[in-house]
C-alpha cells in the first residue's frame, strides 16, 4: 500500500516536472511558482510524518490563503499605489505602448502591394519599395525581391505570380486584414504598416525613450516627457495616456484627509456609518428587549407562538425584505404613501429626502434585527435565576427599580459582547444599504457620497462606480480604514468579555 | 384554582394585545407582498393585502418570461456546494486543532482567529483582480462563474467556522477514539467513522447557518457575477427594481414569495438548531 502511494506520487511529480518545463518555456514564471509550490506542499504532506496534521489543515488553509490573506494583503498593498483607470500597467508595458505610436511623414510616403497564395493561405506580399522590391511573409519576415522568384509576364510591375504562388484578388486579402494590420517593416528609421488594403505607409516613431534619463521624447515637436505622478508629462502640464502603477506611500490616507473632494465625503460618511450603527444597535436592542421581557411572562399562554410569528424579519432572506421595503417607501405608489395620503392626506418623501432616507434605512434595520435581539435577550433573561428577584422583592424593590437595578446589568453581563458584534455588522451592513438606498440621496453635487452611504458602500461606489472610472487605490484605502475600526471594535469587546479566557483555554 | 382579581386580567389584556400589535409589525411585509403576489394588477399602487379574485399569473409570467428558475438554481448550487465544503474542510481542520499537538498549533488558531476579524468583503478589489487574472488561466475559475464564486466563499467561511467546530470537537471524549486506533485504524478512520457522526450537531448547524448566508450574500455576487445567466437570486431579483417596480410588481412579488419559501422552511424546521448557533456569537450575514 505504501509503495503503492509512493509509486503514484513519483508519476504525478514527473508529470508535474514535465509541466513546469513547459510553463517556463512559455515565461509564466507566477503559475510555474505556484505550481512548484503546490506540488513541494504535497510531497511534504504525503512523505513527512511530522507533517501528518498539516494534512488535515492544508485544504482549509489553500482557501483561507487565496481568497482571505492574499485579497487581505493585496489590498494592503493597492492602498500604498496608485492603483486605478488609467494606471493599472507596469511601467515597462507603458513605455512600449508609447514607443509603437508613430505618426506618418509630410506627405504621407505609401507604397503599393499585392498578395500571392491561395485564398484563405496566404503565402507573402510582394512590395514595391521606393527603388527596390521586397516580399513580406505574413508572420513579418521580409527580404529583398531579388531573392525569389518574381514572374512579371506583361511587365507592369506587378508580378503574376510570386516563387510559383499566383497573385491574390483584393478580395481575398480582405479577411487577413487583422493580421497584416499587426505588421511592422522596419524601413528608413521608421517602419512600414498596413494603411489602406492596396498600399503600405511609411510611419515614423512618434517617442523616443532615453532609459539613461528616464525621459521620453516626442519627435514631432521636440517636446521632453518626464516621469511625474505616474505619467509622462512635459513641462507645460501636458501628460500622457496611459500611466503606470507606482507606489505613493500614504498619499492615498492622506487624500482623505487633505483633499476636499474626498475629505468632505469621507468626514460625512463617517459620522453617518457610526451614527447609524449606533441608533440601529440601540433601537432593535430596546424593542428586542421589550419584547423578550413581554415573552418571558410564563403566564402568556400563546409565547411559543409569538416567538416563533416574531421572529419572521430574522428568518426572511434580508435581500428579499429590504426590496419589499423599498418598494412601500415608494413616493408615489408605495404602501406608505398611499395610506397616509388615504388618511391624513400627506405624503412623506421616505427615500427623497436626506432625514427621511436616514430614518427609513434605521426602520428598516430595527425591522430586521429586532429578531435576533429578542432571541438573545429571551436566552439571557431565562438564566437569570428567580431567587435574584425574590431577594429584591424582599427588600422592597418595585418592578422598575428590579428591572434598572437586577435584571438589566445581569443581562447586559451576557448581551454586551453580543450587541458589539452586531455594531460591528451594521457598520458593513452593504446589502441594507445598497438595495434600500443605494447610498443615496446625493448631498453634494460632485461627490459620490450620498447621505445613507456607510464607508463600506463608499468604498465599493470607489471601486466598481467612480466618478473618475475605477479608483481601486482609494476604495483599498478606504478598506484598511474601515479594517481598523473592525479590529478596534472586536478588540475592545475581545478585550471586556469572558471571550479571551474562553480562547486561551481553547489554546 | 386562586382568585385572580381584574388586574390581572386587564394586565393579561394588555401584553396580548402589545404582542399582536408587534406581530402585526413583523408580519404585514411578508403578508402584504404574498397578497401582491396573487393580485392579478401588476402596478405598485395595488394597496390590497388580500385580493378580491386570487390568480397564478405573475407566477407563470416569473417562471416563464424570465431566468427565475435559473437564478434559484443557480443560488441553491453555490449555497449547497459552499456548505458543504465549508463543513469538510472545517471539519478537518477543526479536527487537527482539537486532537493533535504540533508545533505552529497556538500560533496557528491565534492567526485564524485574527485573520476572521478581516471581513472578506473589504477584500472585494483585491478578489475581483485575484479572479479576473485567475480567469485568464483558468476560464472556468474566473469572474462570472460559479466555481470562482464557491472558492472565495469557502475563502472566507474558514476561520469562524473551524473555530466553532474544535470548540465542539474538544467536548467529545477521546476515549473512543483511542480504542479505535489501538484496534489499528487510522487517525483519518477515528475522525471519519466516529468523530464525525458525534460531531453531527455541530455539523448540521454549520452546514444550515452557511447555506442561509451564501443564499442571502449580495455585495461579492454582485462584483463577481455579470450575466443574467449565471445571477443568484439576490443578485438577480434587483432587476426587478428597475423603474421602481412600476410595472413589475406583481412578478417581483411573486418572485420574492419563491425565494423566501425554501429558506423560511428550512429555518422554521430547524428553528431550535439555527437560533442556537446564531446567538451563540454569530450574527446573522
Amino acid at each position: 500500500m505504501y509503495y503503492l502511494k509512493l509509486g503514484a506520487l513519483a508519476l504525478f511529480d514527473a508529470l508535474v516536472v514535465y509541466w513546469c518545463v513547459l510553463l517556463a518555456w512559455d515565461g509564466q514564471w507566477l503559475f510555474l511558482g505556484l505550481t512548484a509550490a503546490g506540488v513541494l506542499l504535497l510531497n511534504v504532506l504525503v512523505l513527512s510524518r511530522r507533517a501528518y496534521p498539516l494534512r488535515y489543515l492544508a485544504p482549509g488553509l489553500v482557501f483561507l490563503g487565496f481568497m482571505v490573506v492574499y485579497p487581505m494583503a493585496y489590498t494592503i498593498y493597492i492602498s500604498f499605489t496608485n492603483y486605478a483607470t488609467g494606471y493599472i500597467l507596469p511601467k515597462t508595458e507603458v513605455i512600449r505602448l508609447l514607443s509603437e505610436r508613430d505618426f506618418p511623414p509630410s506627405p504621407p510616403v505609401r507604397y503599393p502591394f499585392t498578395g500571392y497564395g491561395a485564398p484563405g493561405s496566404l503565402y507573402a506580399l510582394y512590395l514595391r519599395g521606393e527603388d527596390q522590391a521586397y516580399v513580406v511573409f505574413p508572420d513579418g519576415r521580409q527580404s529583398s525581391a531579388a531573392n525569389h522568384v518574381v514572374e512579371d509576364v506583361d511587365g507592369d510591375g506587378i508580378p503574376e505570380a510570386l516563387d510559383g504562388r499566383p497573385r491574390l484578388a483584393l478580395g481575398d486579402l480582405l479577411p487577413l486584414v487583422a493580421q497584416l494590420q499587426t505588421l511592422r517593416i522596419p524601413y528608413e528609421g521608421g517602419w512600414l504598416k498596413l494603411a489602406t488594403l492596396r498600399e503600405f505607409g511609411l510611419y515614423f516613431p512618434q517617442y523616443t525613450y532615453d532609459p539613461a534619463t528616464d525621459t521620453l521624447q516626442d519627435n514631432r515637436t521636440g517636446k521632453t516627457y518626464r516621469p511625474q505622478n505616474g505619467r509622462f508629462t512635459a513641462e507645460d502640464g501636458e501628460a500622457l495616456d496611459p500611466g503606470w502603477t507606482e507606489f505613493v506611500g500614504l498619499t492615498n490616507y492622506v487624500r482623505f484627509i487633505r483633499d476636499p473632494l474626498y475629505h468632505r465625503a469621507f468626514v460625512r460618511v463617517f459620522a453617518w456609518t457610526v451614527l447609524w450603527s449606533i441608533f440601529s444597535v440601540v433601537f432593535s436592542f430596546a424593542l428586542g428587549l421589550a419584547l423578550a421581557i413581554l415573552l418571558n411572562d410564563r403566564g402568556l399562554r400563546l409565547r411559543k407562538l409569538y416567538r416563533s410569528l416574531l421572529i419572521v424579519p430574522y428568518a426572511l432572506p434580508a435581500f428579499i425584505s429590504v426590496l419589499i421595503w423599498r418598494a412601500f417607501y415608494n413616493v408615489e405608489l408605495g404602501l406608505f404613501n398611499q395610506t397616509l395620503f388615504a388618511w391624513f392626506g400627506i405624503k412623506v418623501p421616505w427615500l427623497a429626502n436626506a432625514f427621511w432616507a436616514r430614518f427609513s434605512i434605521i426602520l428598516t434595520n430595527v425591522w430586521l434585527t429586532y429578531p435576533y435581539m429578542m432571541l438573545v435577550s429571551l436566552g439571557a433573561l431565562q438564566s437569570i435565576p428567580g431567587e435574584v428577584y425574590e431577594a429584591a422583592k424582599v427588600d422592597g424593590a418595585g418592578g422598575w427599580q428590579r428591572f434598572t437595578k437586577v435584571t438589566f446589568p445581569l443581562l447586559m453581563v451576557s448581551v454586551a459582547p453580543l450587541l458589539i458584534g452586531s455594531f460591528a455588522f451594521t457598520f458593513n451592513n452593504f446589502t441594507l444599504v445598497w438595495l434600500l438606498t443605494k447610498g443615496e440621496p446625493v448631498v453634494e453635487i460632485g461627490s459620490r457620497a450620498g447621505a445613507t452611504d456607510i464607508l463600506l458602500s463608499y468604498a465599493y461606489k470607489l471601486a466598481f462606480e467612480g466618478a473618475r472610472g475605477n479608483e481601486w487605490s482609494m476604495a483599498s484605502a478606504l478598506a484598511v480604514v474601515i479594517f481598523v475600526i473592525v479590529i478596534l471594535i472586536s478588540g475592545i469587546s475581545f478585550a471586556r468579555t469572558r471571550a479571551l479566557e474562553e480562547v486561551s483555554r481553547g489554546l | 384554582m386562586a382568585y385572580r382579581g381584574p388586574d390581572f386580567w386587564a394586565r393579561r389584556l394588555v401584553r396580548n394585545f402589545l404582542a399582536w400589535v408587534a406581530i402585526a409589525f413583523a408580519l404585514f411585509p411578508a403578508l402584504f407582498v404574498l397578497g401582491t403576489s396573487l393580485n392579478p394588477s401588476n402596478n405598485l399602487s395595488t394597496t390590497r393585502m388580500i385580493p378580491t379574485n386570487p390568480t397564478a399569473v405573475h407566477y407563470v409570467t416569473l417562471v416563464r418570461d424570465y431566468p427565475f428558475l435559473i437564478w434559484l438554481v443557480n443560488t441553491i448550487k453555490v449555497a449547497g456546494i459552499t456548505s458543504v465544503g465549508t463543513v469538510f474542510l472545517c471539519a478537518l481542520g477543526a479536527y487537527a486543532f482539537s486532537r493533535f499537538r504540533f508545533r505552529g498549533r497556538r500560533t496557528g488558531l491565534l492567526t485564524l482567529l485574527l485573520v476572521q476579524m478581516f471581513p472578506q468583503t473589504l477584500g472585494m478589489v483585491a478578489i475581483f483582480l485575484l479572479l479576473n487574472s485567475l480567469g485568464k488561466y483558468f476560464p472556468w475559475l474566473g469572474l462570472n462563474t460559479h466555481p470562482g464564486l464557491i472558492f472565495v466563499y469557502l475563502g472566507g467561511a474558514m476561520g469562524f467556522n473551524t473555530w466553532f467546530m474544535k470548540g465542539y470537537f474538544d467536548t467529545i471524549p477521546r476515549s473512543l477514539e483511542e480504542s479505535a486506533l489501538v484496534d489499528g485504524a487510522t487517525p483519518f478512520m477515528a475522525f471519519w467513522r466516529i468523530v464525525l457522526p458525534l460531531a453531527r450537531p455541530i455539523l448540521a448547524v454549520v452546514l444550515v447557518i452557511q447555506f442561509i448566508g451564501v443564499y442571502s450574500e449580495y455585495l461579492l455576487a454582485s462584483i463577481l457575477l455579470k450575466g443574467e445567466r449565471v445571477y443568484t437570486l439576490a443578485v438577480g431579483l434587483r432587476l426587478f427594481l428597475g423603474d421602481n417596480y412600476r410595472d413589475r410588481w406583481g412578478m417581483f412579488a411573486a418572485g420574492a414569495v419563491l425565494g423566501a419559501l425554501l429558506i423560511l422552511a428550512v429555518f422554521y424546521s430547524l428553528q431550535s438548531l439555527i437560533v442556537s448557533g446564531l446567538t451563540g456569537g454569530a450574527v446573522k450575514e
